[in-house]
């Protein structure tokens, strides 16, 4: 993980004689791209905002726990305040009832900041297809990296967060402000009317039936009328 | 199987209150008693000495869809007679309503708010009647009920929107924590109730 | 704001009079203001995204300083709609619900729900099935525990245990995958038997768990039984008499440590468990402390149940031999047409329970975890509904934390071992 792991023309180093890059007696400095410091220092110092709800949180614990240690990859710290996170994971189930609180918790997150969804129903609703169960959480926040699985084994997460540290790495400063344009003061907003949530959600989550038309009445439930009857 | 000797005790206390009693999944004993007196016969069975049901292990509601009356049914259990009872009200669906055992055992608050929420049936007497599981504002009707599509009546969209727009600061202050008003069946008007905080943020 | 006099006593010792009040020193009293702090309470709210709810639960107190004068919980974060869905569902496909509903013990839900359906059908396992889900039972009921343990101690600021409880279950998480292929979501049952008999090993698996756990779980005793901060943090804080504990329903361990001895595995028996030789730890004083010895005792007791099942594990069919559930041989279904047909009703049509209904309880590893089923001779229940019992443990939340500190709200959550996957459904 270290500099000197990289490839030589990424990494020009100031007079580096033979022997080591900071060997003894050598001039302890050396000339690269701010890029790419800055991406070195953000990815390997991720700061994971656990937000689990439900099954998916314990195999999040265990991935923290002695036999997977998420530390090897510079996030022994959980951060369970938002405000000094750099990566939300979103583990487990999300109700309606629970949809602001992440919602609001991704506004409270400082910028740059990524998201993880683990699990099948933080990506798709899962098995959930039902009444209170939001389908998708990006029909909530924007998702990075989808983690698929019910659970994912914490393997699964490690590489999850493998990708992100891969997605940081090909991030540009300069670019930094459109890729991640968004107004949080439009989103979280009490009463948002529905065409701003629409246009802020979609895509319209990742799972088959869900409509986009808004009203009281229609109900995508009589799509599948077998469900109907109980 | 003859009825066990706490069905006979119990139609000899309340010769009319007793509709009816059967014996389910081979062992389990059911007794279907009148719903206008549900907390007497229930607080019998609680304190009479030779029958002692002092643990309210359940409370939960049934509906068998087509217009059948709903059921609100108690788990009871003895610890000192180790026995277990089943008791049953019917209620028609034109008259949600039984009166509230909290005050015979609390474990039944929450129980009777989650019926309350999940199927509509109103207890009375209980002392903090709202929804529990689904949000304050919730619109749909009450889930468990027969009628009530398993995703819901409003489209996701619609139900996006809804959820996004629930006020997080509710219960933040204490006046709003007091004095919630009689509890209404189904919300009327959403707005209502949860348009209030909205502005002031 | 109120005003009141304050009298700044300057001077200790030497000047202190005879009867031990400071003495008067140069200032003159004077008049400070004051904020009204009998009167304003402070409301603050917790969760529902917080690490020390043990999930999305969300507590709103009023203090008074630092002492809490109520408790309002609010659930539902997490309502998943189980009980709905199961409405929906044939009865085989219900049991993947079963264990996402409580993921700490995810066998003991499987089993508890295919225990009621057989019920409900009047269908009696096989010998060595109930012995098999004995062995689930209770090695989830440590799962359970450990789990419990773990996160309790990092709410009193040890981390050790966290660390060393994960480890021990790690091992519990290789034995559900090798019995199920799935480390949570093991779905394990199937109405009449297990989804596959045990894996060759697997036996011997438990056996060597077994034998070495108990070592962790002194190790982790002495770290914290007669530890003084963890006893200060847990002793007489949150404690409930026997007559409140019944009154507010609390069954399981919580119930157990304020000295009612209810335990469903001695009351309502089920799967011989009359005939294994276990002791249910009772507690007196229903504090936090209590919580905690209980639910150490019960671990080595589940160790004890484990031996005994382990040596009488008897051998035969896993799973009942009834044409109304059990699937024929794969051998029949290739050779002959009828038996072909019955295995194609039983899995596109599922299984017809009668049109009755069926509350059966098991001790779980939260208190008394009752399935209530409603069945109307289909394929599918009217009514599944979870009696849930960290649901009603948790009511008893407001009772037993008024007048402790916030700092015991918390421990007193913990002890509680609530699971919202189960409260919330
Ligand atoms: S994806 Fe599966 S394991 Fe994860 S929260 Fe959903 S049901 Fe639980």
């Amino acid at each position: 993980m270290g500099l000197s792991e990289q490839p030589a023309e990424r990494l020009p180093v100031a007079s580096s004689p033979p022997g080591g890059v900071l060997g003894a007696g050598t001039p302890t400095f050396l000339t690269t791209r701010l890029d790419f410091v800055v991406n070195w220092a953000r990815r390997n110092s991720l700061w994971p905002m656990p937000f689990g709800t439900a099954c998916c949180a314990i195999e999040m614990m265990a991935a923290a726990a002695s036999n997977f240690d998420l530390a090897r990859f510079g996030m022994e710290r959980m951060s369970f305040s938002p405000r000094q996170a750099d990566v939300l994971i979103c583990a487990g189930r999300v109700p309606y009832k629970l949809a602001p609180v992440l919602r609001r918790i991704w506004d409270q997150m400082p910028q740059p900041k990524w998201a993880v969804s683990m699990g099948a129903c933080a990506s798709s609703g899962g098995v959930f297809d039902v009444y209170s169960m939001v389908q998708g959480i990006d029909t909530i926040i924007p998702v990075d990296v989808y983690v698929p699985g019910c659970p994912p084994r914490p393997e699964g997460l490690i590489y999850g967060l493998m990708m992100i540290q891969e997605k940081i790495r090909e991030e540009r400063l300069s670019e930094h402000g459109t890729l991640r344009a968004e107004d949080p003061a439009a989103v979280a907003r009490a009463r948002a009317d529905a065409e701003e949530v629409l246009a802020l959600s979609g895509p319209f989550g990742n799972s088959t039936r869900q409509n986009r038309v808004s009203g009281p009445t229609g109900s995508d439930a009589s799509d599948r009328p077998d469900d109907r009857i109980p | 199987m003859p009825a066990s000797t706490t069905v006979e005790a119990l139609r000899a206390a309340f010769p009319d209150a007793v509709v009816r009693d059967l014996v389910q999944s081979g062992d389990q004993q059911v007794v279907y008693i009148d719903p206008s007196r549900n907390a007497e016969v229930l607080d019998w069975l609680r304190t009479d000495p030779g029958e002692r049901f002092n643990l309210l292990v359940d409370v939960t509601a049934v509906d068998y869809g087509d217009g059948r009356p709903l059921e609100v049914v108690y788990q009871l259990w003895s610890i000192p007679h180790r026995r277990a009872l089943r008791v049953k009200c019917e209620l028609p669906l034109s008259r949600l309503a039984i009166a509230s055992v909290t005050a015979l055992w609390s474990a039944a608050n929450w129980l009777e708010r989650e019926v309350y929420d999940l199927f509509g049936i109103e207890f009375r007497g209980h002392p903090d009647l709202r929804r529990i599981l689904m949000p304050e504002n919730y619109a749909e009707g009450h889930p468990l009920r027969k009628d009530f599509p398993l995703r819901g009546r409003f489209s996701r969209a619609e139900q996006t929107r809804r959820a996004l727009s629930q006020d997080m600061e509710q219960y933040y202050m204490p006046d709003e924590m007091e004095g919630r008003g009689a509890p209404q069946l189904v919300p009327a008007d959403e707005s209502a109730t949860s348009g209030s905080g909205s502005q002031g943020r | 704001m109120t005003r009141r006099t304050v009298e700044i006593p300057v001077g200790r010792g030497a000047e202190m009079g005879m009867d031990a009040r400071p003495a008067m020193g140069p200032l003159t009293p004077v008049d400070v203001a004051e904020p009204d702090i009998g009167s304003e309470q402070m409301l603050i709210n917790i969760g529902p995204q917080h690490p020390a709810t043990h999930g999305v639960l969300r507590l709103i107190c009023e203090l008074d300083g630092e002492t809490v004068v109520s408790v309002t919980p609010h659930i539902g974060y997490l309502h998943s709609s189980f009980e709905k869905l199961g409405e929906y569902r044939t009865y085989n496909q219900i049991v993947p619900l079963t264990d996402r509903m409580d993921y700490l013990a995810p066998l003991i839900y499987n089993c508890a729900y295919a225990m009621a359906v057989e019920k409900l059908m009047g269908i009696e396992v096989t010998e060595r099935c109930k012995v098999v889900r004995v062995i689930c039972l209770e090695l989830d009921r440590i799962f359970s525990h450990l789990l419990w343990l773990g996160t309790t101690a990092i709410d009193v600021g040890a981390f050790t245990p966290f660390l060393y409880a994960f480890q021990e279950r790690e091992r519990i998480y290789q034995l559900h995958e090798e019995l199920t292929g799935a480390r949570i979501t093991t779905s394990a049952t199937r109405v009449g038997g297990m989804m596959s008999d045990l894996p060759a090993g697997w036996a011997q698996g438990v056996r060597d768990f077994i034998d070495t756990f108990p070592r962790t779980l002194n190790e982790i005793d002495s770290l914290l039984t007669t530890n003084a901060i963890h006893q200060g943090r847990t002793i007489d804080i949150g404690a409930i008499g026997p007559e409140d504990a019944i009154d507010c329903g609390l069954t399981g361990p919580n119930l157990r440590a304020s000295g009612v001895d209810y335990d469903v595995r001695k009351d309502r028996p089920y799967y011989d468990y009359e005939t294994y030789d276990f002791e249910v730890p009772v507690g007196e004083n229903g504090d936090c402390y209590d919580r905690y010895l209980v639910r150490m005792e019960e671990m080595r007791q589940s160790v004890a149940i484990l031996h005994q099942a382990l040596d009488r594990l008897p051998d035969g069919p896993i799973n009942v031999e009834d044409p109304r559930v059990s699937l024929p041989s794969k051998t029949d279904c290739m050779n002959d047409m009828e038996s072909m047909i019955h295995h194609f009703k039983l899995i596109m049509d599922g299984i017809n329970a009668p049109a009755e209904d069926c509350y059966f309880a098991v001790e779980g590893s939260k208190g008394e975890l009752g399935m209530y089923l409603v069945g109307d001779g289909g394929p599918k229940p009217v009514r599944w509904r979870i009696r849930p019992p960290s649901f009603v443990n948790l009511s008893a939340i407001a009772r037993l934390a008024e007048g402790h500190l916030v700092a015991d709200l918390i421990m007193i959550n913990a002890s509680l071992d609530i699971v919202l996957g189960e409260i919330d459904r």
